[in-house]
């Protein structure tokens, strides 16, 4: 174990050196908010609720949402995977005593860690410079919960990412896959616009599937919201989590053969 | 004229040789601005959803924004934006330098040499997506303003391609440009906020300084007869005004411009 400890605090570390991508990624973050203030600023001036929003609560929503969906940085193991195995150099992850999904994992805790700290600030900073009326939860359950619940989701995402890049072995190009993968989560983590603004039938169904759990349940029950919906919430994602357990390392296991380690 | 339009032609056919063994990249633009397109038609339905208007527009004229940006969006994919896309790394490398020694402008080149048609679909589902807009709008339709809208999203694509290029030369005077194409992602945000929802800073921002928040707005309020005298002669102006700007800025760029390893 403690060797992936020593992974994630290299990884931590090293993000000193890319300050222009954290600086970036904290600026998203703030752009995504100062959007939605701008969009939901007109809205709001004709309208004292939308969806049980009032303008607060859904500011506050975006200002969580964008924080959660910043630091799901996920893509970032799809891309190295594909990488390595195109460019020949995966091969030092099947030859090193570590296992490589777990190495991927805590390379990925290691840089979220370090983004998280700037793109709270930003997040926080912006709360002050448009005077939003926080509507943050002040039940502590309620906040260790959502906090359980953001981990599940975030877990999740490094294995569908994971997935994703080790199907490089048979693809050997899945960026395409990565872009589509990167816009659909956008919508269905419900970071671009809050899912209850669905109908009913549509989120209905996204209740089956995680990523309804990964940012917009938690950034909903941060908020005060849909509390009732924590246990489906832990089911759902743990049910997908066992899955892609089994789907990852059968697909490793069986695509790894096709690796000659020369690249492509 | 006549040699340059012989010289897109070729270029156009070497590019459709290469697309041939690399298929997959063929579609590959379609794919990933084709759910961009989907996804924010279901932002704004979702939001339609739940209010009559945002701003003075109603959703037919929301449809016919997010086709109209589709659609500029997609023309500028097939004829320049991967063109002008490698420009920083061909700074850095020194590359520019076979563009420069050629007996052809080099920004005509380098604007038209990889054109890509997997984006045409995207024009056609544009085009499907503002006719439908139109219809449900109950907009009457006149010869004036059907080729009004036409020459405005022409002068709209090209203030996108002036703020691309203006974006894209930053690296001849810099030691690294890496980070350009972050810059503009997070500026194409406001392009896919209509621009009449801006106001104050946020207004003289997008609509001058970095003036994303009229480029699909302007064709749209035009056909849709919402758009004053002023604001139609303001449009135009800003697409004269960052034409001759970007032609300077490339001219400037070039002069400054220091071969391999600059």
């Amino acid at each position: 174990m403690r060797k992936y400890f020593e992974i994630a605090k290299i990884l931590f570390k090293a993000q000193l050196v890319y300050r222009f991508d954290v600086f970036f990624n904290a600026l998203f973050t703030v752009a995504k908010i100062v959007f939605a203030y701008i969009v939901w600023g007109v809205i709001f001036e004709s309208n004292t609720t939308v969806a049980g929003f009032t303008l607060s609560t859904m500011l506050s929503y975006y200002v969580i949402s964008s924080f959660l969906s910043q630091i799901e940085m996920s893509d970032g193991i799809t891309g190295e995977i594909s990488g390595r195995i195109r460019d020949g150099s995966f091969s030092k992850f099947m030859v090193i005593p570590s296992n490589t999904f777990l190495h991927f994992l805590w390379q990925n805790i290691g840089s979220t860690l370090f983004y998280m700290i700037f793109n709270f600030f930003a997040a926080v900073i912006w709360i002050f410079i448009f005077k939003i009326d926080f509507a943050l939860t002040t039940d502590i359950a309620i906040i260790f919960s959502s906090l359980l619940l953001i981990s599940l989701g975030l877990f999740f995402m490094v294995q569908l990412s994971y997935f994703i890049g080790i199907l490089t072995f048979k693809f050997k190009n899945v960026w395409l896959f990565n872009l589509i993968k990167g816009n659909i989560a956008a919508f269905v983590t419900g970071s671009l616009v809050p899912l209850v603004l669905l109908p009913m039938g549509v989120v209905d169904v996204m209740k089956f599937f995680p990523f309804y759990y990964v940012t917009y349940l938690p950034s909903m029950m941060l908020i005060g919201r849909n509390i009732d919906e924590f246990i489906v919430g832990i089911i759902v994602l743990s049910i997908y989590i066992l899955v892609f357990i089994i789907i990852n390392i059968s697909t490793y296991n069986f695509l790894r053969k096709k690796y000659d380690g020369v690249g492509i | 004229m006549r040699r340059n339009l012989r010289f897109i032609w070729i270029l156009f056919k070497l590019k459709l040789s290469h697309l041939m063994v690399f298929r997959l990249s063929f579609f590959g633009a379609f794919f990933a601005d084709g759910i961009l397109f989907l996804i924010q038609l279901l932002v704004f339905s979702a939001i339609y959803g739940n209010v009559d208007m945002i701003g003075n527009w109603n959703q037919a004229q929301m449809i016919i924004f997010i086709g109209t940006f589709s659609l500029i969006n997609a023309i500028s994919m097939v004829l320049a934006f991967f063109g002008i896309n490698q420009l920083p790394n061909k700074i850095k490398s020194g590359a520019l330098d076979h563009y420069l020694t050629k007996p052809i402008s080099p920004l005509l080149r380098l604007s038209f040499e990889s054109i890509d048609l997997g984006s045409i679909p995207l024009i056609v589902l544009a085009m499907v997506l503002i006719a439908y807009g139109i219809s449900i709008s109950g907009i009457i339709l006149t010869f004036t303003s059907v080729a009004g809208y036409i020459v405005l999203v022409i002068l709209m694509t090209i203030l996108w391609y002036d703020v691309e290029l203006i974006i894209r030369t930053i690296p001849f005077f810099v030691v690294s440009g890496t980070a350009i194409t972050r810059v503009e992602e997070l500026l194409e945000l406001c392009f896919r906020v209509p621009g009449i929802l801006f106001k104050g800073v946020y207004k003289i921002v997008f609509y001058f300084i970095l003036p994303y928040g009229i480029m699909a707005t302007v064709p749209t309020q035009f056909i849709s007869n919402t758009i004053t005298t002023w604001e139609l002669a303001y449009g135009v102006g800003i697409v004269l005004l960052f034409t001759v700007f970007t032609i300077w800025l490339w001219r400037f760029g070039v002069s400054h411009y220091k071969s391999a390893s600059s």
